[in-house]
C-alpha cells in the first residue's frame, strides 16, 4: 500500500515555534476568561449524531463528520462546541447554580469548501454564559469578547479618520426576515443572500436599501417585529462604543451582516448557515484578515428544544486568526 | 491606503469609464504596470494602489485582503462562487452568457449531448436548471471550437457582439444569463473602510454607471 507523506485536505500540523506562540496566546486568553469567573470545560472529540438532528440544520448537520463505529453507532466527530454543551447540560438545568460561566479550546472538523484561511480542522476558543438576565449577559459577553481581542492583539491602536483598526458588528438573527417575506415571498431565502452580499439594487426593491447603506434604517418600523429589539441593539452599542471607542474598537449595528443567518433557500425559512442563533449576533473583522476573526450570538432556543427553559450567549474566536491578529499588532 | 484591484482585458475599459464618472480618475493608469499609486484627492479621499491583475485571479484576492476592492465579471464570480460582498453591477461593458450551436435549435441526438465552456461549475448548474442534462467539457481558449469541430454538440460562452458566431457560421440558441463587471469587496475591508466605500457606491449610482 501507498504510503502518502501528505496530510488530508483542510488540515495541517503546528510545529516548533507556531506552537509556542499559539499556546501562549491560549495561556492568556484562559487567564483573563479565568479572572472573569468562566470555567473551563473539556469535551469529548466523538459523539452520537442522534442529538445533533433537531439542534443542527442544514449546511451545519451536512458539514458533521459522521461514521458507524465497530458497535454499529452512528457517531460524529465535534464539529461545534456549542450544540454539545447545551445538549449535555439541557438535562441538568435544575440541578445547575445559574448564571453559569463556562469556557473552551480545542479541535472542531467541519467538511466545508476550502476558503481562504478556513481549513477543515480548526482550533477554537469559545465562552457560554447561560442564565441571567439577558440584556446584562448580552453586555457581559460583548465586553469579555471585545477584551479578549484586545488582549489578542496586544492592545488596539486607535482608529483613523474614517478606517477603523478593529471593527464588532452587531446584529439580530431574523431582524430581516418579515421585510424580505413581505417582499419577496417565497423568494425571501435568496433576497436575503443577496442582502447579505451587501446587493445594493435587491436592498432598495426590498426598501431596505439603508440597511445596506449605513446597517439599518432610519424608521425601524419598517423591521415590524423585530423594531423594539433593533433599538436596544442600538442602546447596547452606545454603551460598548463609549467604553471601547478609545481603544481603537468600532462597534456598529449592521443588520444585513446576518440577514441570511435565518432565511435560507437551501433549507426554508428557519435555518440558515447560523441556524442556530435566534437573537443577538456579533462578529469581529480586522483589515486585511479573510474572514471573521469570531463570531457569537444568542442561542436561547437550542435549550428551548432541549426542553429546557435557560437563556444562553456565546462566542467562539479561530486561534489562529487570533495568532495573526497578534502578529499584525506586534 | 486602500488597493484596488483591476481586471486586465476586456473589463478594465468599462471599469476604468465608471470609475472616472465616480469622481476616481485614475489618470495616467499604465496598463503595463502592476502596481500603481494614486494620490487622496479622489472620492475615496485616501491614497490608493491599485493593482492590474487577471479577472479570473482577482477574487482570490480579494476573498484574502490582499485587495480591498475589485471590479470582476460576475461570470468569474459565478464561477469560482468566492465569499466576497458584491455590491453592484457597472452598466458599461455588459454581455451575456449564451447556449451556441451550430444548427439555430438546440441539436438532437440519441445519446448525452455535450458542451464546451470555461465555466464548467456554472454551465453546469444553468443547464440542469432546464433540465438538460448534458456532459459539460471544461475548455480554456476558443470555445467555439468545441461544436465547429465536433467535438461537443455546443458551446456555452460569451457573447459580446455576435461577431465570432457569424464568423463561424454558429448560432446563439438561448441566452442563458447576463454578464457584467461587478464591484466586489473585501469582508473585512468592508467595515473597515465602510464610510469610503459608501460615498464610492453611492457616486457611481449617482453617475449613472451602475444598475439592474
Amino acid at each position: 500500500m501507498k504510503i502518502s507523506a501528505g496530510l488530508p485536505t483542510g488540515v495541517s500540523a503546528a510545529l516548533f515555534d507556531s506552537v509556542k506562540r499559539r499556546r501562549r496566546l491560549e495561556a492568556r486568553l484562559a487567564a483573563l476568561l479565568e479572572e472573569r469567573g468562566f470555567g473551563e470545560v473539556l469535551l469529548p472529540i466523538l459523539d452520537y449524531f442522534e442529538p445533533y438532528r433537531p439542534l443542527l440544520q442544514g449546511r451545519r448537520l451536512e458539514q458533521l463528520y459522521r461514521f458507524v463505529d465497530r458497535d454499529g453507532q452512528l457517531l460524529v466527530l465535534r464539529g461545534d462546541f456549542t450544540p454539545m454543551l447545551a445538549r449535555l447540560l439541557a438535562p441538568h438545568l435544575d440541578d445547575l447554580e445559574l448564571p453559569l460561566r463556562l469556557y473552551y479550546r480545542g479541535d472542531v472538523v467541519r467538511h466545508q469548501p476550502l476558503r481562504p484561511g478556513r481549513m477543515r480542522e480548526y482550533s477554537q476558543l469559545g465562552a457560554e454564559l447561560l442564565g441571567g438576565d439577558r440584556t446584562e449577559a448580552d453586555f457581559t459577553v460583548l465586553t469579555l469578547f471585545l477584551d479578549l481581542l484586545l488582549q489578542a492583539r496586544g492592545g488596539v491602536s486607535p482608529a483613523s479618520g474614517d478606517d477603523a483598526a478593529l471593527r464588532v458588528v452587531l446584529g439580530i438573527a431574523g431582524a430581516l426576515d418579515e421585510p424580505l417575506l413581505s417582499a419577496a415571498g417565497d423568494g425571501a431565502g435568496e433576497l436575503a443572500l443577496r442582502i447579505a452580499s451587501r446587493d445594493r439594487r435587491a436592498a432598495r426593491r426590498a426598501g431596505l436599501a439603508e440597511v445596506v447603506e449605513r446597517g439599518y434604517p432610519e424608521d425601524l418600523s419598517v423591521l415590524r417585529g423585530a423594531a423594539d429589539a433593533v433599538t436596544e441593539l442600538l442602546l447596547l452599542r452606545d454603551r460598548l462604543s463609549a467604553e471601547y471607542r478609545d481603544l481603537g474598537i468600532e462597534v456598529e449595528v449592521d443588520l444585513a451582516e446576518f440577514a441570511a443567518a435565518t432565511l435560507d433557500p437551501r433549507v426554508g425559512v428557519s435555518a440558515g448557515p447560523r441556524g442556530y442563533y435566534d437573537g443577538l449576533m456579533f462578529a469581529a473583522y480586522a483589515p486585511g484578515t479573510a474572514l471573521a476573526l469570531g463570531v457569537g450570538g444568542r442561542y436561547d432556543r437550542v435549550f428551548r428544544s432541549l426542553s429546557g427553559d435557560c437563556s444562553a450567549i456565546g462566542f467562539s474566536f479561530g486561534l489562529d486568526l487570533l495568532v495573526e491578529l497578534e502578529e499584525v499588532g506586534a | 491606503m486602500m488597493t484596488f484591484g483591476l481586471p486586465k482585458g476586456r473589463n478594465l475599459g468599462p471599469a476604468r469609464d465608471a470609475l472616472a464618472a465616480a469622481g476616481m480618475a485614475l489618470t495616467d493608469l499604465d496598463s503595463s504596470r502592476l502596481r500603481q499609486r494614486f494620490g487622496a484627492e479622489g472620492v475615496l479621499g485616501v491614497e490608493v494602489e491599485v493593482l492590474l491583475l487577471k479577472d479570473w485571479d482577482l477574487p482570490l484576492y480579494v476573498e484574502h485582503g490582499i485587495v480591498d476592492c475589485a471590479i470582476v465579471g460576475s461570470d468569474v464570480l459565478e464561477e469560482t462562487q468566492p465569499d466576497v460582498f458584491q455590491p453592484l453591477r457597472l452598466l458599461d461593458g455588459r454581455s451575456r452568457l449564451s447556449l451556441i450551436a451550430q444548427t439555430p435549435e438546440l441539436p438532437r441526438r440519441s445519446g448525452q449531448l455535450r458542451a464546451a465552456t470555461r465555466y464548467p461549475a456554472w454551465a453546469a448548474r444553468l443547464l440542469a436548471a432546464r433540465n438538460l442534462h448534458v456532459e459539460v467539457l471544461s475548455l480554456t481558449s476558443s470555445i467555439e471550437l468545441g461544436p465547429l469541430l465536433d467535438l461537443t454538440d455546443m458551446a456555452v460562452d460569451i457573447v459580446q457582439t455576435g461577431a465570432t458566431l457569424r464568423t463561424h457560421d454558429l448560432h446563439e440558441v438561448e441566452v442563458l444569463a447576463q454578464v457584467a463587471p461587478t464591484f466586489v469587496v473585501n469582508r473585512a475591508s468592508f467595515h473597515a473602510h465602510r464610510r469610503r466605500l459608501s460615498r464610492l457606491l453611492g457616486a457611481l449610482e449617482e453617475a449613472g454607471a451602475a444598475g439592474d
